[in-house]
Parts: structure tokens; C-alpha cells; sequence
């Protein structure tokens, strides 16, 4: 509809045909009021003299549309009022737009009407520092966020007990309702913080919120996290990170959070801390349902480790990792979990030679006996060298022998 | 696509002027640049045009009726007339010279980002301000654009440099109705202009390249 109406103007070697008065043609009153939502409104229009129009010749519209005349009254000769009853709040920011018109069209004044609400007070002031640089603080409006006006949010904060009020200068840098603070900051001493409202109809001033900022102390993702395979083993994975550099200076350690999922699936995991203690639940009812143990820690110098462990062969998976630098300057409290790591990706090898493994091929494969048999084999193969010929396919072919020999029934119980 | 034949141009002369054996290393680029200016400023008028439509539209959606029905058009008070008009009598128009073309253009252009800087601190959310503020840039880099266009064709710049403040004799819009009519044919006037620049380029990019670029060279002596 822009576009069309753009057009007509293209015809532009022809000079505009729009008359151009030296004075106002009318005069709103009151011009550009600010209203509370509900109440009403009586506005006057009144024709300049220079102008030859009379009270009837006039009529309103408001946001475009025409209001009834029976809402109107002439006050004099040239003065036309209309009645506006129990208004909502403004259909844009920009005010609701009353205009006063000539019979034909013409727009003669106009008048911005601002309807809403004053603020309410902000919630919800959370805040970060990364690697105790800078703070960054977020917030929430107090209604929904419709107070209908144009509302502006400040964000102020002062050390305690010391006096001045600094005002924050750099919003939106996370979401709309945030606010970043870049620098002079000082450590080891508490901040008060709070954020103002305010539009047309008033100011809300938001709880006051303390902290230091080491409580509030995050830090980057861990860098180069690899994922590779252990060794031929099919359901291990190893991951390795760095720590991320910021952390080498200041006095803090870090635990670290693993979570993995499978290439289709969405849901992620949740491995251990530093030391990778916890669980994993390895498959999806296809025989490989069973609870195995994460194993764990390799702690070399700047790098950490982890094994993934209950994992299905031949199986692509996604990793990330985060930090959460604690014990900052010796504080016994734990910082913010980074973001994750960017997903990293690597496979499960698949040997050619399983044949049973974790894919559904029939019912014995679920049975108790056989999943416990399982659990022994891989128990085995990490704590007893030299038995690597020792499996679970071991057992099928047994098995699969014993369906055979199960036709010459009088030989089973003879059998080892 | 439009800019295929004045390439095509461009590299058959520069080809051709690299290969004499006579003529030292020429910096082609540089010395063939005033007929692809021309184009590139076309091109961006182009661009211009279409940005704006997304950040009118947004905008007059802000104002809100009637602002944005298709068939407003409010009456152009005196106090409108600071944002210069790219109307013009067509016979005027044919018979400006290139170096009044030009300097039309780019006095427009300046002014007309001046009022947008003004209109991008005062309104009121994010998006229309960071809309705004990306429109804003790439309407600096017209001006550049058809500033180097004078320049290489050895014109000098209009006087009166990109940023004056707004006029002190003119008052800001006295109430915020009239505000609001003041940024309404402050983006009218910039859709027209872009209208007309495209034209206003085409016309020069059929006569400059390349009998100018010859002359210069002639003029080094070589």
C-alpha cells in the first residue's frame, strides 16, 4: 500500500499542487495531551481567522477514522469540540492521532494523544561479570510491558557506602531490557543496583539489588574441546579442553559440565563435574538400557579430560562443554556457568564383527541373563588384558549353537 | 544484468590501454573510474530505494493513521519547505549541466541526511532506530559516492559541507502533530529524490564514459 501510494508520485516533473499557507489553518486544544487510560477528553478545534470555514463545515477523526457527529458541539462560529468517552490505551507509541478537517478532506490541526499507563517497577535484576572486567544486568518490566507509551528504563548503580550514583550507558547488548557497565568497577566491595521507569505518566523505581561483583563472576566456554575415539573401544569417547585463558589469572579454579547427545536426538545428557562423576544412560530399548559409571579424570596441567563412557557404537554424537569458575580469590561460593562450548562431533567405532550388539534382532536379546552377560564382557575387557577375545558374541554364538543342538534334545545336558 | 555492458567496456579499454607497449604501468582502475562511479552511484540509488520502502513502511506504521494509508497527503506547510524538493520542470531538468546535476544531487543528499540523524535521536523504538541508523549509513556512503563521481570528473564539491545543524532561523516543528507531518514528507521528498537520481544518473552514465576518460589521458601526454 506504501508503494502504491508512492507511485502517484511519480509524475514528479510536475510541481506539487498541495497549497502551502503561511499561518496555521486551525488550532487544537489541549495539543498533545497525556491521559490516563479510561478517562475522557472534550477537544476544541478552532479555525484561524484567515480562514473561511464555519463550525459545521469541520469534522474529526481519530487514528483515521471518523468519529460520529454526534459526539460533536460547536462552540462558536468557528469552533467545533468533540466528546471522547473512556479512551484506550494509544494505538502506537507515537500518540493517537485527533485531526480536525475541513468537509472536504483537508487537514486543517492535529493533536497527539498519549493513553496508558505509568510504569511499573522492574523485576527480576539479574547480573554478570565476565572474568570481573565488566557487568552486564538484565531486567524485566513490571506489567507485561504494556504501559502503551514510549517507556525509558535506566539502569543506576553506586557503590554502598559511598555515595555517588552512576548512570549505565550501554543498553540492549543482552535483549531489549539489559544494560552493560564496561568499566570502574571495583572488587571486594558491595554494589547497589536499580532500575528506574519512567514514561509521560510517572516514574517506578525497582528494588534495590546488592552483590560483589566476584559472586557474580562467569567466565568464556572452554577452548579447543576435541572429542576422539578410545582406541577400538565402541562405546567410549574421549573429550579434552583447555581451560579457558582469562582463568590463568585470576586465582580462581573452574569445574567443568559435559553434556552429549546423539546426532537425532535433542536430548542432551548432563555429565559430571571436574572429577566426570555421574552417570549415563547408553541407547534406547534396544538391549542397551543398562547404567554404566562415566570414568574419569585425567587432570593434565592446563587441559582436562573426560571419558564418555555407555556409549553405542557406530554412533555420531555431539559434545559441548561450559566452566563455572569457583573458589574466586579464595571465596568458597561458585560463579556462573559460561555458555557451551560449540558442539564438537565424533563417532563411536563400529566393529564389523558384532553381529548382536546393541541393534534389536529378536527377543533373547533383552533378556536379564544376557544384559548382565554383557556388563561382565565390558567389565572384562578394561580390567583382565588378554582376554579381548572374551564378548558378548562369544555367548550369541553359544547360543545359536545351543538352538542347534537343541533338536538332539538327549545331548544338551551333556553339553559345557 | 544492468552493469554487464559498461563492464564489458571497462575491461575491453582497459585491455586494450594495457597492451601498448609505449605507455608505462597504468593503474587501470584509477584512471578508467569515473564511468563505473557513475554506475556504482546508480546502483546504490537503486538500493536506497528499496531500503527505503522497508523503513517507510516501518515508519509510518510507527506515526500510525493516517500517516500510512496509501492515499494521505496532508498539506505541505511553509516551515516543510528546509527539506529540499527534488521536483523540477522537465525542460529544466534536460537542460541542467552535469555539473548542476550532480551538485543537485549531492546538496540534496546532504541535507536529507541531516534531518534523518536528527529523526533517528528522537524516535522512539529500538528497531526503527537501528532501521534508521542502517539507512543513515548507507545514505553517507551516497553522498561519498557521488562526491567521488565530482571528483574524478574534476568538479569541485557544493559548498557547505555535509552537517549543518539544523537551520537556526527554522523552528523545530512546534507540537508533535506538525512533528509528525515533518517526517512524513521528509521520507516522501527522499523516495522522490531517489526516483529522480536514478534518472538523473542514467543520464550521465550514457555520456561520460569512455570519450572523458580518453581526453584525460591525452591531456598526461602519453
Amino acid at each position: 500500500t506504501q508503494l502504491a501510494h508512492y507511485r502517484t508520485l511519480h509524475n514528479w516533473f510536475f510541481p506539487s499542487l498541495s497549497v502551502s499557507p503561511a499561518a496555521d489553518p486551525a488550532v487544537i486544544s489541549p495539543q498533545d495531551p497525556t491521559l490516563l487510560i479510561g478517562s475522557s477528553l472534550v477537544a476544541t478545534c478552532t479555525v484561524s481567522p484567515d480562514f473561511p470555514l464555519k463550525a459545521e463545515d469541520l469534522y474529526w477523526t481519530l487514528n483515521g477514522r471518523r468519529l460520529p457527529a454526534a459526539s460533536y458541539t460547536a462552540l462558536g462560529p468557528s469552533t467545533l469540540s468533540v466528546a471522547l468517552a473512556r479512551l484506550n490505551g494509544s494505538r502506537q507509541q507515537s500518540g493517537d492521532n485527533l485531526v480536525c478537517h475541513s468537509r472536504d478532506g483537508g487537514i486543517l490541526a492535529g493533536s497527539c494523544l498519549y493513553v496508558g499507563l505509568p510504569p511499573e517497577k522492574p523485576v527480576n535484576i539479574t547480573c554478570w561479570s565476565k572474568n570481573m572486567k565488566d557487568l552486564t544486568c538484565k531486567w524485566a518490566p513490571g506489567t507485561e510491558g504494556e504501559t502503551f507509551l514510549h517507556t525509558n528504563y535506566t539502569l543506576k548503580y553506586k557503590r554502598r557506602w559511598y555515595g555517588q550514583d552512576n548512570t549505565c550507558q550501554e543498553y540492549h547488548t543482552a535483549g531489549t531490557y539489559s544494560c552493560h557497565i564496561p568499566k570502574d568497577l571495583a572488587l571486594f566491595t558491595p554494589y547497589e543496583i536499580w532500575v528506574e521507569a519512567s514514561n509521560r505518566l510517572g516514574v517506578a523505581v525497582s528494588d534495590v539489588v546488592m552483590l560483589d561483583i566476584l559472586d557474580v563472576v562467569t567466565t568464556d566456554p572452554p577452548s579447543d574441546v576435541h572429542v576422539s575415539r578410545v582406541g577400538d573401544l565402541e562405546d567410549q569417547l574421549s573429550v579434552r579442553w583447555s581451560s579457558p585463558p582469562a582463568l590463568k589469572d585470576f586465582l580462581f579454579q573452574a569445574k567443568y559440565q559435559i553434556q552429549y547427545r546423539v546426532e537425532d536426538s535433542s536430548e542432551w545428557k548432563v555429565g559430571g563435574h571436574r572429577r566426570c562423576r555421574g552417570t549415563a544412560r547408553g541407547g534406547r530399548g534396544s538391549g542397551c538400557s543398562h547404567l554404566v559409571p562415566l570414568q574419569v579424570v585425567d587432570d593434565v596441567g592446563n587441559q582436562t579430560s573426560c571419558r564418555l563412557a555407555g556409549l553405542r557404537p557406530g554412533t555420531v554424537y555431539f559434545v559441548q562443554v561450559r566452566c563455572n569458575p569457583f573458589s574466586i580469590y579464595g571465596s568458597k561460593k561458585a560463579g556462573i556457568w559460561s555458555d557451551w562450548s560449540n558442539p564438537t562431533a565424533a563417532s563411536t567405532p563400529r566393529s564389523e564383527r558384532v553381529a548382536g550388539g546393541c541393534d534389536p534382532k529378536g527377543g533373547e536379546q533383552n533378556t536379564t541373563l544376557r544384559r548382565e552377560l554383557k556388563q561382565f564382557f565390558g567389565w572384562v575387557k578394561k580390567h583382565a588384558y588378554g582376554c579381548s577375545n572374551l564378548g558378548i558374541k562369544l555367548y550369541d554364538q553359544w547360543r545359536v549353537w545351543l538352538q542347534k543342538s537343541h533338536k538332539t534334545r538327549n545331548q544338551v545336558g551333556k553339553e559345557p | 544484468s544492468p552493469t554487464g555492458d559498461s563492464w564489458g567496456i571497462f575491461t575491453f579499454l582497459c585491455a586494450a590501454l594495457c597492451n601498448l607497449p609505449a605507455l608505462p604501468a597504468l593503474n587501470c582502475s584509477e584512471e578508467l573510474g569515473a564511468g563505473q562511479s557513475i554506475q556504482q552511484t546508480y546502483d546504490l540509488t537503486r538500493y536506497l530505494e528499496h531500503q527505503l520502502r522497508t523503513l517507510a513502511g516501518t515508519y509510518l506504521n510507527y506515526l500510525g493513521p493516517p500517516f500510512n494509508e496509501p492515499d494521505f497527503n496532508p498539506p505541505r506547510l511553509a516551515r516543510a519547505e528546509r527539506v529540499p524538493s527534488a521536483t523540477v520542470d522537465l525542460d529544466l531538468w534536460r537542460g541542467l549541466t552535469d555539473n548542476a546535476r550532480l551538485a543537485a544531487n549531492y546538496r540534496a543528499y546532504s541535507r536529507l541526511l541531516c534531518y534523518l540523524r536528527v529523526l533517528d535521536g528522537q524516535v522512539g523504538t529500538a528497531e526503527l532506530r537501528h532501521r534508521l541508523a542502517h539507512f543513515c549509513a548507507s545514505l553517507q556512503g551516497l553522498v561519498l559516492s557521488i562526491g567521488g563521481v565530482m571528483s574524478s570528473l574534476g568538479y569541485p564539491l557544493p559548498a557547505g559541507p555535509a552537517a549543518p545543524p539544523a537551520p537556526p532561523g527554522a523552528p523545530a516543528a512546534p507540537n508533535d502533530f506538525l512533528k509528525k507531518m515533518d517526517d512524513f514528507w521528509l521520507l516522501k521528498e527522499l523516495q522522490t529524490w531517489l526516483w529522480r537520481s536514478a534518472k538523473d544518473f542514467n543520464r550521465l552514465k550514457k555520456k561520460v564514459p569512455p570519450a572523458v576518460v580518453t581526453l584525460r589521458l591525452e591531456a598526461r601526454g602519453f
